[in-house]
């Protein structure tokens, strides 16, 4: 058996994508990277799921599964970058380190 | 058959009809009957789950499946369905929206349109993710459900309530990226995400998962599930998004919506692989921890709102104990722990919001001697901190029992016996919360303070005999068990 098969491949990269989400997302402190970071993750979990459709040969249903994942991700990007504004308003800029509001 | 489809049809139109209405007749024709709308669809909610329940119990039917239009679909699979634990469910959302929605009438002054839209978007993703058939289906409610309540949070554009919802956004998507991937890897074993094909693929005869991919899915799921419901290390979010948003909000997010976007889908997650016992444990080890640190983070906490968020982390606890055990009697002790939780959770709420309205402030510091100042709010408090504890005629202390005798018959005698110790701590930081709040004498500047009017007081006054009528007509429920043979 072969090892690095299209497959496995698709899988690694995967893996590598969602932990450099989840890298900018612990790394930086500016909102939008943060953002980008999400979409990053996001966009790995839509190829899983591709590739999970040509493994199990079930691909239509996973066709319906990725274009509703793509629909969700563009709304909660806009959720996301529309708290991010309002927050910009109050602060004059993006450092996630001012939000010191909430403690105890 | 044909009345119960209607029925059942209604926990997802009647929401939607709303919407409908709340945005095609004018801003300020509806700004000042914002409050019958809702308060309509909550009460039209809490009765059609009453009549479903009457109607499949007269039926002796225990699942109800239907579709919604008929018309689209080719397949013989019904993409919804009715249980007993989906319908417990759907009547305290009904009964949360309802309770919001009377606080929202005094708290709510500006963007009461957009607060109509959202909690009707809301209460569509909670129906649908209880109702729904298979698991991607309920991946998507869980995101209308997620997305509505960061932008509830976010409605008013305070400081405080931006910086909660951001927090809230990163934690919850991060969960959400989880969940997804490991639909994708279950995805890619069985071909189907459909809980009937899930049931019945080769993963629910044994005792261990087979494949490394497939323990790997059901972490990241559990995980997922874990943040969305606030169990202890990943509860980082709850206490400041509960406490950051308006009261009413508040009182859905800790009254129902962590419990229909976490225990829900951990529910279905142990009902569809029943046999593997690391999830058992998985959910006993939260579950303990939970109910210890978040009961010891209550008792440091000098805000109102947010020692009531930390309690719901220490009950969410109980809650995933009773899962734990996988027998039905578990499942039982689950459920009735939900309903007790969302009554007396939101009756605290609502106390915090007749103290914000009357006094001005939360921080219990500044508080003291409101107990004659204040007679319903401290009454109600004390009832429905007597139910948090546990003590006998009340609600709260039928469903605790149900926990502790479901983990006794599992094998559990040192769960059940930590669990009940930890209800000490409970006792512990409600005594400290009334002996600051509402004992002691009053400060100058809370001498002019009235008992608050209004809807505040109507509803205080109906949880309250609520939460004590259905503590004293318990037994007939111990006794409708027992003639199942569950208990």
């Amino acid at each position: 058996m072969e090892l690095f098969t299209w497959e496995t491949n698709m899988l690694i990269v995967g893996f590598l994508m969602i932990l450099a989400g989840c890298y900018c997302m612990i790394r930086t402190y500016h909102m939008l990277k943060i953002i980008i970071g999400v979409e990053v993750a996001m966009k790995a979990v839509t190829m899983f799921l591709i590739l999970a459709g040509r493994i199990n040969g079930n691909m239509d249903l996973s066709q319906a599964f990725v274009v509703t994942v793509i629909v969700i991700e563009v709304i909660v990007a806009v959720v996301f970058a529309g708290v991010t504004i309002g927050l910009y308003k109050k602060y004059g800029n993006m450092d996630i380190r001012n939000l010191t509001q909430l403690k105890g | 058959m044909n009345v119960l489809k209607y029925a059942a049809e209604t926990f997802l139109f009647v929401p939607f009809a709303a919407i409908v209405i709340n945005n095609v007749f004018s801003k300020k024709m509806m700004e000042k009957c914002f409050h019958l709308l809702t308060g309509a669809v909550a009460l039209s909610q809490i009765f059609a789950t009453l009549f479903c329940i009457y109607s499949m119990d007269a039926r002796g039917m225990s699942r109800f499946e239907f579709f919604m239009l008929e018309e689209l679909y080719e397949n013989d699979r019904e993409f919804f369905c009715l249980t007993p634990v989906t319908l417990i469910f759907l009547l305290c959302i009904g009964i949360v929206a309802f309770v919001s929605v009377m606080v929202a009438k005094k708290t709510i002054d500006a963007k009461k349109t957009s607060y109509v839209n959202l909690l009707m978007t809301l209460i569509i993703g909670m129906n649908g993710m209880v109702m729904v058939n298979d698991f991607f289906s309920l991946y998507v409610f869980l995101d209308v459900v997620g997305l509505s309540s960061f932008v509830l949070i976010a409605m008013f554009r305070s400081r405080k309530s931006l910086e909660g919802s951001i927090k809230y956004i990163i934690i919850s998507e991060l969960a959400t990226i989880f969940i997804l991937t490991g639909l994708a890897f279950l995805f890619m074993q069985t071909g189907s995400l459909d809980y009937m094909d899930l049931n019945s693929s080769l993963l629910q005869n044994s005792s261990e998962p087979q494949t490394m991919l497939l323990s790997l899915s059901l972490i990241l799921i559990l995980s997922g599930f874990f943040v969305k419901a606030g169990a202890v290390p990943f509860h980082s979010w709850l206490p400041d998004a509960h406490q950051s948003a308006d009261t009413s909000i508040s009182i859905l997010l800790s009254g129902i919506v962590i419990k229909i976007a976490g225990i829900y889908g951990i529910y279905v997650l142990t009902d569809l692989f029943s046999g593997v016992k690391a999830i058992q444990t998985a959910l006993a080890a939260i579950g303990i921890l939970s109910i210890v640190a978040g009961a010891l983070l209550a008792l440091c906490q000098s805000h109102f709102k947010r020692m009531i968020a930390y309690s719901s982390v220490s009950q969410m606890g109980y809650i995933l104990l009773a899962l734990s055990t996988g027998t039905t009697l578990g499942v039982v002790a689950a459920v009735a722990h939900v309903f007790s939780h969302a009554l007396f959770k939101s009756t605290l709420f609502v106390n915090a919001a007749a103290i914000h309205e009357q006094a001005g402030t939360l921080e219990m510091d500044e508080m003291g001697g409101l107990e004659h100042r204040m007679p319903v709010t401290s009454f109600s408090s004390v009832i429905a901190f007597l139910s948090t504890a546990g003590i006998p005629p009340l609600t709260g202390f039928w469903s605790k029992l149900l926990i502790i005798l479901a983990l006794w018959t599992a094998g559990n005698p040192v769960l059940a016996g930590v669990a009940l110790c930890a209800s000490i701590f409970t006792s512990a930081y409600f005594l400290r919360m009334q002996k600051k709040v509402f004992f002691g004498k009053t400060p100058e500047h809370l001498a002019s303070v009235r008992e608050v009017s209004g809807s505040i007081k109507i509803i205080e006054i109906i949880l309250t005999a609520i939460t004590t009528l259905i503590g004293i007509l318990f037994p007939l429920v111990l006794i409708f068990l027992q003639s199942r043979g569950i208990l």
